[in-house]
């Protein structure tokens, strides 16, 4: 188990390199300073405490993303709700701070709760529609993330716009909506240790409760659940329900830990970011950090070049697309030949 | 106001509209169709759109000709196409991961090529880039209805309402679409009676980028007469939304796709009598989902 673990880590960190090799080198070459390029990207995230909360504040809405789309692909549902999720999830804590009256001490954990159920609908939706009707999720779930889009947009544009600030854009959160800093020097906030709980936690439910048990089941063999007795259907779209809340929850703690009012135009991306960590992560919460940071290093350094060269920070979307198809690849994951390579031993593992 | 509505739904402005809001979801839909008639379902077809419509427009300016441009697109989604194929069957990645990463690097590389073309990430404005023509009929004009639903429609408007019987000729009467759909029913068993299974799929992968890259260069070729970024909007979802609806064949991937242009044309009429403009961006969204689980349900009841 451990030397599986060891190896199948060995396996992604070579193919992270691998794969920003093969985006950064030819378009630094096309760049008047090549190396200055490739070294801005590489070292420019570590080089400061700056830069190191950087990577932290962006890896904290991945751990919840990541999170949210490991369990319900673990369930076996092709859930793609949680980029909706994660926006709706921002616009409804938005709401909850302008428009319920609390005291000071409630706006903040209401307005997450309140994000988080509301928001869990762009997943919860296409779960119960697979499960009800037999219809797909993956479509529903692509579909639904724009009507969250727009639906959200509503509510910002009807409901809580500020008709003083010129722009689409909300009125200004209470200080008391904000979510304190935890690092000094940096805006790194409390939705990482909220988050880095939650990952573990989620370990827990996966890994060591018969609800995680049979969630697990369910997703990896669907005829052994029936023979077990367990509502296939049901457990799913619980599963779906678990991750949205966590999805959209990220979308009201990223709210409320980095903005001071709500500003968004467009969906964040942070939903297909959660999909490549929770590909990185072989869909385990306890890899999911790691998976997090590793991904919001290269887009801390993808801002960097941005910042220094005439490349745009786009260029970090190649390298996840890349991710995905080279870390889904059996032909290179599964191969005997790297295995060995990795394990300096003749005999094969199973990867864990 | 309410009566004005629905006499401007029974006429011709808005078939018109219907039929040129359906054209890109169309085309896409007809290239998911061969895919999945294959067994390999294009969930890239969104990315190869926004490719088709960047390529459109930077092959129309670079040479001057909107054909050459079209041709471009086309190219540029058979090629994409085939690197579907190549991550599937060479890599042997999981196939619709490897269509939503192909969605991420179409996304973020039609913006990397944009910036190096004209230093611009958003717009290709500065770009001299041409549309494909309409088509007049003049004889048309007189005829109430039909004048102006079909009067001055746009080239690939009227190449997607060919491209249908072609499909389902391709598909349904040639050996090709025989071993086509013999792969998608049962790859095993067609490979057992000498099917090259690979093969086969490469080619419907091809063949359903190639649709994908007409879409989109509608998109920035006639709809509008330039590229944006994620101009494609989730229209190749919705495509394959309307392929789903469609019961596998060309002609139910027609129906499913005009309802669901309909609906667009629908709900931006409505926002021009003044309903939330928000709310009515996600008609064309919220009815696919409507659609596919009546289409679920109803198939699921037939079942049993």
């Amino acid at each position: 188990m451990i030397r599986g673990a060891v190896l199948a880590t060995g396996l992604t960190v070579l193919l992270l390199l691998a794969v920003v090799g093969i985006v950064l080198v030819p378009i630094a070459l096309a760049l008047p300073d090549p190396a200055g390029a490739i070294g801005i990207f590489l070292l420019g995230p570590v080089s400061d405490l700056r830069h190191l909360g950087n990577i932290i504040e962006m890896a904290t809405p991945l751990l919840f993303t990541g999170l949210a789309v490991s369990l319900m692909f673990r369930a076996g549902m092709f859930n793609l709700g949680a980029e909706g999720s994660f926006f709706l999830g921002a616009v409804f804590a938005a709401f909850a701070i302008l428009e319920i009256p609390l005291p000071g001490w409630a706006i903040a954990p209401v307005a997450i709760l309140a994000g988080g159920l509301v928001g869990s609908a762009a997943c919860v939706i296409p779960g119960v529609l697979r499960a009800r009707f037999g219809a797909s999720e993956l479509v529903s779930s692509l579909m639904l993330n724009y009507a969250a889009l727009f639906f959200g947009l509503f509510i910002v544009n009807y409901v809580l716009r500020d008709p003083n600030a010129g722009a689409m854009l909300s009125y200004k959160f209470p200080p008391a909506a904000h979510l304190p800093r935890v690092l000094p020097g940096t805006r790194v906030h409390l939705g990482l240790p909220i988050g880095l709980a939650a990952c573990a936690l989620g370990a827990f439910y996966l890994f060591a409760t018969r609800w995680g048990y049979a969630a697990r089941v369910v997703g990896a063999n669907p005829g052994f659940a029936r023979h077990l007795g367990l509502k296939i259907t049901a457990v799913a779209a619980s599963v779906q329900a678990l991750g949205g809340f966590i999805a959209a929850a990220g979308g009201a703690i990223e709210l409320q830990g980095l903005y001071l009012r709500f500003t968004w135009q467009s969906l964040p991306g942070q939903g297909w970011n959660g999909l490549v960590v929770a590909i990185l992560a072989g869909n385990n919460p306890l890899l999911v950090p790691p998976a997090a940071f590793a991904l919001s290093y290269l887009q801390v350094g993808g801002d960097l070049l941005a910042r220094n060269y005439a490349v745009p920070a786009e260029l970090v979307g190649l390298v996840q697309a890349l991710v995905i198809l080279f870390a889904t690849a059996s032909a290179i994951t599964r191969s005997p030949r790297l295995a060995r390579l990795l394990a300096r031993r003749g005999e094969q593992r199973d990867v864990a | 106001m309410w009566h004005n509505l629905l006499t401007h739904l029974g006429g011709g402005l808005f078939l018109a509209a219907t039929l040129r809001v359906s054209t890109p979801v169309l085309f896409a839909a007809l290239g998911a169709l061969i895919s999945d008639r294959a067994g390999v379902i294009n969930i890239g077809i969104e990315g190869i759109m926004l490719a088709g419509a960047f390529a459109g427009v930077v092959g129309s300016a670079f040479t001057g000709n909107a054909w050459l441009g079209l041709l471009t697109a086309i190219v540029v989604g058979g090629a994409l196409g085939a690197a579907l194929s190549g991550a599937v069957h060479w890599l042997k990645a999981d196939l619709i991961l490897s269509g939503i990463a192909l969605n991420l690097a179409c996304a973020s590389g039609t913006v990397l090529l944009l910036f190096a073309l004209t230093g611009d990430k958003g717009m290709s404005g500065s770009l001299p880039s041409k549309v494909l023509p309409n088509i007049d009929l003049p004889f048309l004009d007189r005829v109430p209805v039909l004048g102006t639903a079909f009067g001055h429609q746009h080239v690939l408007t009227w190449a997607s309402l060919a491209a249908v019987p072609l499909v389902s000729l391709l598909l349904m009467r040639t050996p090709f679409g025989l071993r086509l759909r013999a792969v998608g029913e049962n790859a095993e068993a067609a490979a057992i009676a000498g099917v090259r299974v690979a093969r086969v799929q490469f080619l419907a992968l091809v063949l359903s980028g190639a649709l994908g890259g007409i879409a989109g260069a509608f998109l920035s070729m006639g709809y509008v007469s330039w590229f944006t970024g994620g101009m494609s909007a989730g229209r190749g979802f919705i495509a394959i939304a309307a392929e789903v609806m469609g019961g596998g064949l060309a002609l139910g991937t027609f129906v499913s796709a005009l309802v669901l242009g309909a609906a667009e044309a629908f709900a931006t009429d409505l926002q021009g009598i003044g309903l939330p403009s928000e709310l009515m961006q996600t008609v064309p969204y919220i009815v696919p989902v409507v659609a596919l689980v009546l289409h679920a349900a109803r198939r699921r009841a037939t079942a049993a």
